[in-house]
């Protein structure tokens, strides 16, 4: 088990930098994941911890230990590689004892941990088979088998379920977060989708363009993110952006758009104190913090219209058209409104944010 | 103004419409700011690629013992005159004579029509069978036993063939006489006939390479293709000139350029044959090498002449590698 | 799924098309097979029997080929009069030698090319395999005055180098194919399970051991059928088949019987082996051009 720091680490290929000035501490036994769209820098940050790709500029420490110019075999990490990796030509068995295996581990304590952790992972009945005589969900669970064999120092996952199909991914996660709060190892878990980080990590890095965007927990992530970008990529369905003015109503700042105005709340007006009247900002709101009705509420609402209603199951996805754009709202499936007609929408006053509408930094 | 679609990634997969997706591609806005991110002060060192090195270099150094080395030796011994224990310059004298020695001449023209006929004829025949062949019962046993000729070394083959061809005793020329082909002289002895009887020899052997080169690529012709063609109307013959020749091409192009270099390879079974005779009938330009260098031991003017057909068949080589690159490419 | 063969359609025309292509391939058959037959059966005839032949134009008198009494004499006499089973012993070191030589030396630089990119790269590779597309008699003389000073001339270790020069490039080139067909992910995988560099090599050869295994065979097959090296770099000391099978015929006195009793012995190693790898013949003597 180990702490995890980077520190001031680049990835360089060529002039291109895949990984930019990147700092993250990672503390003993937590879930750090690494979230970003493809060919964001994390795959590459993942490969640079296990010793696959060469560290270009900057340290990386396992409990203050720089282990930059160490073999992977030296480093006593545990990957699970996106495409599961596994050894054609062995069984799952001598797949799953291989690491176990070049440690010069002795036979029977190799089967016993083997069958141990078969076990826990419930492909006890699995090992004599090849690696191409089993399901996806099957080779990623003897990929998994494969590192937690031994007790390394971290985990690395890439993308380890994304090959899976929707519903065994789901079960995964469960079952992912499950083990390794039970084995406590630290864990460093690289995805794309925005979902798998937000249930399962302590912490989350989001990333984009090799550029370290936000560090926080989970709900830091979605309740607060650091700029629009971040706010657009975590939450599903995607947040909206509407830009807007900030006026001045007799000391009192309103946030005005054609279709409608708010007025801002003191702790709201102090943030934006840097921006000042009449700026203009990017306001981001939530489907989930959108009201919808068909008849006026009394509050000021957002007049539009019903563009397209989708169902999904236990909530519904209004999209309301206004004056020139569209926005998305979030409401239960009893909602009737049918495309064309007129329709309210509300915002709830404490769960929306504002970016600045040139450098997309959240105000709040 | 709306730009629900900051990251196009998940988004599209979990794809919730047209709507988005149309919205996607009218707004590009909402980029985060642009990097301020300065350049690390201090680079790592580069990671070594020693190990790499040092596994490559064992077979790096052999080769250029016994292929770079000799063919310095070679450029060397073209511009003297070479003796046994001595090498005087003679200012490119070996390559000068090579304009006017009407036999390098001839050698060249020989080469390319003995070159040519035997892949007219195999290219010919060899796509014929493969056509024939694919698909039917009996492919998989029919081929082996086309693969035979191959197998064997081409000096048997050649001395093999001798027999067969001999004017008294030979069941290939008691065959061509009795259909009336031939006179009383074998097929090797008389000038005209003689570069038909080593061509036959290199059909009879490497027909079959261009039939498996063929097979292996009709098998990959697009099977859609050839339905749409027929669903629109196309018959048999058509279907094969209009959608499977065109697709043969690649490799037929790579089977002619390997069986072109061969030709000037080896060497084997004409010298058996023929030995380039008779008269020079069939001195075809590597006969005619190993002549100069092997019987009359002028060895720098043979490293010239090796030295012109090294370059011409390097230049085969390399249009080679570039089809082969070119299919490389297509196929990823 | 769509069905794999194109529905026919019966027209007169296909079935004309049918019969001539039977007919075709009937042909094409008895001439391959025919002198490879004609190899086969006189190695068994006395001289003289091997000489009968009809009359021209007598086609019943065909049946003279089959007219004699079976002798093993030329066989004999090869093995125990004319020293083949030493040609034969050299012709199997000096193919074997370098097929292996080629294949250790070839697998370690295939995998390096395969593995990393460097400056040049691609000017090397074009180099490794141009030494492969080299005229044999174009690169004979310099080789034999460098073979001479180094007293390889005549030795089975010098056999078997000249061999190295076009079976090693044709090694690298083959099996650097083999290597990018394997999944970097999986030595990976190897390394962070705690493997060296060297092991996650070892790790990854048996997925490819089928396709070394048939290129040491290949290389075999090249080396074993060649006639000039072995005429000229290995001639005295390290005589092989070809070259022994070469000398029977001599000016005045053409030993037919033992010439093909040596041809028969020279050829049917190889058409075993041939058969053995069947599935790799394509890719190798197109030097992985054509995949089946």
């Amino acid at each position: 088990m180990a702490r995890v720091t980077f520190r001031n680490v680049w990835k360089k290929y060529g002039e291109f930098a895949a990984v930019k000035d990147l700092n993250i501490d990672c503390p003993d036994g937590s879930f750090l994941s690494i979230l970003g769209p493809s060919g964001c820098g994390k795959s590459s940050t993942m490969r640079m911890v296990a010793g696959l790709e060469h560290i270009s500029a900057g340290d990386i420490l396992f409990d203050d230990r720089r282990i930059n110019d160490l073999a992977p075999k030296d480093r006593d990490v545990a990957m699970v590689f996106e495409n599961y990796a596994l050894y054609p030509h062995k069984s799952v068995f001598e797949n799953m004892a291989n690491p176990l295996k070049l440690r010069g581990q002795e036979g029977a304590r190799i089967k016993d941990r083997v069958t141990q952790a078969a076990k826990l992972l419930e492909i006890g009945h699995l090992l004599e088979r090849r690696p191409q005589e089993l399901s996806g969900g099957q080779k990623q669970r003897v990929a998994i088998g494969r590192a937690i064999v031994r007790e390394p120092k971290l985990f690395l996952f890439d993308e380890p379920i994304a090959h899976l199909d929707a519903k065994l991914r789901a079960h995964m996660r469960g079952e992912i977060k499950h083990m390794q709060r039970t084995l406590g190892t630290t864990m460093v878990y690289v995805t794309h989708d925005q979902l798998e980080a937000m249930s399962m990590a302590d912490q989350i890095a989001v990333m984009h363009e090799g550029e370290l965007q936000q560090l926080g927990s989970p709900r830091e992530v979605y309740n607060k993110p650091v700029n629009a970008w971040v706010a657009g990529f975590v939450g599903e369905p995607a947040m909206n952006f509407l830009t807007c003015e900030i006026t001045n109503a007799g000391g009192k700042l309103m946030l005005t758009h054609p279709d409608f105005a708010l007025a801002l709340k003191p702790e709201q007006m102090k943030c934006l104190n840097g921006a000042g009247t009449a700026a203009t900002v990017r306001m981001g709101v939530r489907p989930d913090a959108l009201a919808i009705s068909m008849t006026r509420p009394a509050e000021p609402a957002i007049t539009g219209k019903v563009f397209v209603n989708e169902l999904l199951g236990g909530d519904m996805i209004v999209e309301v058209e206004l004056a020139d754009a569209r926005i998305r709202v979030k409401t239960a499936p009893e909602f009737a409104g049918a495309p064309g007609e007129a329709c309210y929408v509300t915002v709830n006053r404490d769960k929306w944010h504002a970016f600045d509408a040139v450098t997309g930094k959240a105000f709040f | 103004m709306t730009d629900t679609l900051l990251s196009p990634e998940p988004s599209l997969r979990q794809s919730e419409g047209l709507f988005r997706v149309r919205q996607l591609l009218d707004n590009v806005e909402a980029r985060p700011a642009p990097s301020l991110i300065a350049e690390p002060a201090k680079l790592n060192p580069p990671p070594s690629k020693a190990y790499f090195f040092w596994l490559m270099a064992p077979a790096i150094l052999l080769l250029a013992c016994i292929s770079l080395y000799p063919f310095f030796w070679m450029i060397y011994m073209s511009l003297h005159d070479v003796e046994i224990g001595s090498a005087t310059w003679n200012n490119f004298e070996n390559f000068t004579r090579l304009v006017t020695d009407t036999r390098y001449l001839k050698g060249w023209t020989l080469l390319f029509q003995y070159s040519l006929m035997c892949l007219a004829l195999q290219i010919g025949i060899g796509v014929f069978l493969a056509v024939v062949l694919n698909g039917s019962r009996f492919e998989k046993i029919l081929v082996t036993t086309l693969l035979m000729p191959m197998m064997m070394a081409p000096i048997v083959a050649g001395l093999v063939w001798y027999f067969l061809y001999n004017g008294t005793f030979g069941w290939y020329h008691w065959l061509f006489q009795s259909v009336g082909l031939l006179d009383a002289k074998s097929i090797l002895a008389s000038p005209g006939t003689a570069m038909l009887g080593i061509v036959l020899v290199d059909v009879w052997q490497w027909t079959p390479l261009i039939t498996l080169i063929t097979l292996a690529g009709l098998k990959r012709v697009p099977q859609d293709q050839l339905e749409a063609n027929m669903v629109d109307g196309a018959s048999p013959l058509r279907n094969f000139f209009s959608i499977t020749l065109p697709n043969l091409y690649p490799v037929l192009l790579i089977a002619v350029m390997l069986r072109f270099m061969d030709n000037f390879r080896f060497i084997d079974s004409a010298l058996v044959l023929t030995g380039g005779g008779p008269g020079n009938a069939t001195k075809i330009l590597p006969i005619y090498l190993f002549e100069v260098s092997f019987k009359f031991f002028k060895l720098g003017r043979g490293a010239a002449i090796a030295l012109t057909l090294l370059v011409v068949t390097i230049i085969l080589g390399m249009i080679l590698v570039k089809v082969f690159d070119r299919q490389q490419t297509r196929k990823s | 799924m769509a069905s794999r063969d194109v529905v026919r359609y019966e027209t007169p025309l296909t079935r004309g098309f049918r019969w001539f292509s039977a007919v075709f391939i009937a042909l094409y058959l008895v001439w391959t097979l025919l002198p490879i037959f004609v190899m086969f059966v006189s190695s068994f005839k006395d001289l003289l029997e091997a000489f009968k032949i009809p009359a021209v134009g007598d086609w019943s008198g065909i049946g003279v080929f089959f007219d004699f009494t079976p002798t093993l004499k030329h066989y004999r006499d090869l093995f125990l009069n004319l020293d083949f089973s030493r040609y034969m012993a050299n012709s199997l070191v000096a193919a074997g030698g370098s097929a292996v030589i080629s294949v250790i030396l070839g697998s370690m630089a295939a995998y390096s090319l395969s593995r990393i990119d460097f400056k040049g790269k691609s000017d090397l590779f074009f180099w490794i395999i141009s030494t492969r597309m080299a005229p044999v008699v174009a690169v004979m003389v310099p080789l034999y005055a460098i073979f001479r000073s180094l007293d390889l001339v005549g030795t089975l270790p010098g056999l078997i180098l000249a061999y190295t020069t076009f079976n090693l490039p044709f090694a690298i080139w083959i099996l650097k194919g083999f290597f990018d067909n394997v999944p970097y992910a999986i030595e990976e995988a190897q390394m962070v399970d705690g493997a060296t560099r060297f092991q996650a090599f070892m790790a990854i050869l048996p997925l490819v051991a089928p396709g070394i295994g048939a290129f040491i065979v290949l290389c075999i097959l090249f080396a074993w059928n060649d006639f000039l090296f072995a005429a000229i770099i290995g001639s005295g000391g390290a005589k092989t088949l070809p070259v022994a099978t070469r000398e029977l015929v001599q000016p005045q006195n053409i030993q037919w019987g033992s010439i093909m009793a040596a041809g028969v012995v020279t050829t049917l190693p190889m058409m075993l082996l041939g058969l053995v790898i069947r599935r790799y013949l394509v890719t190798g003597l197109t030097m992985g051009a054509v995949k089946e």
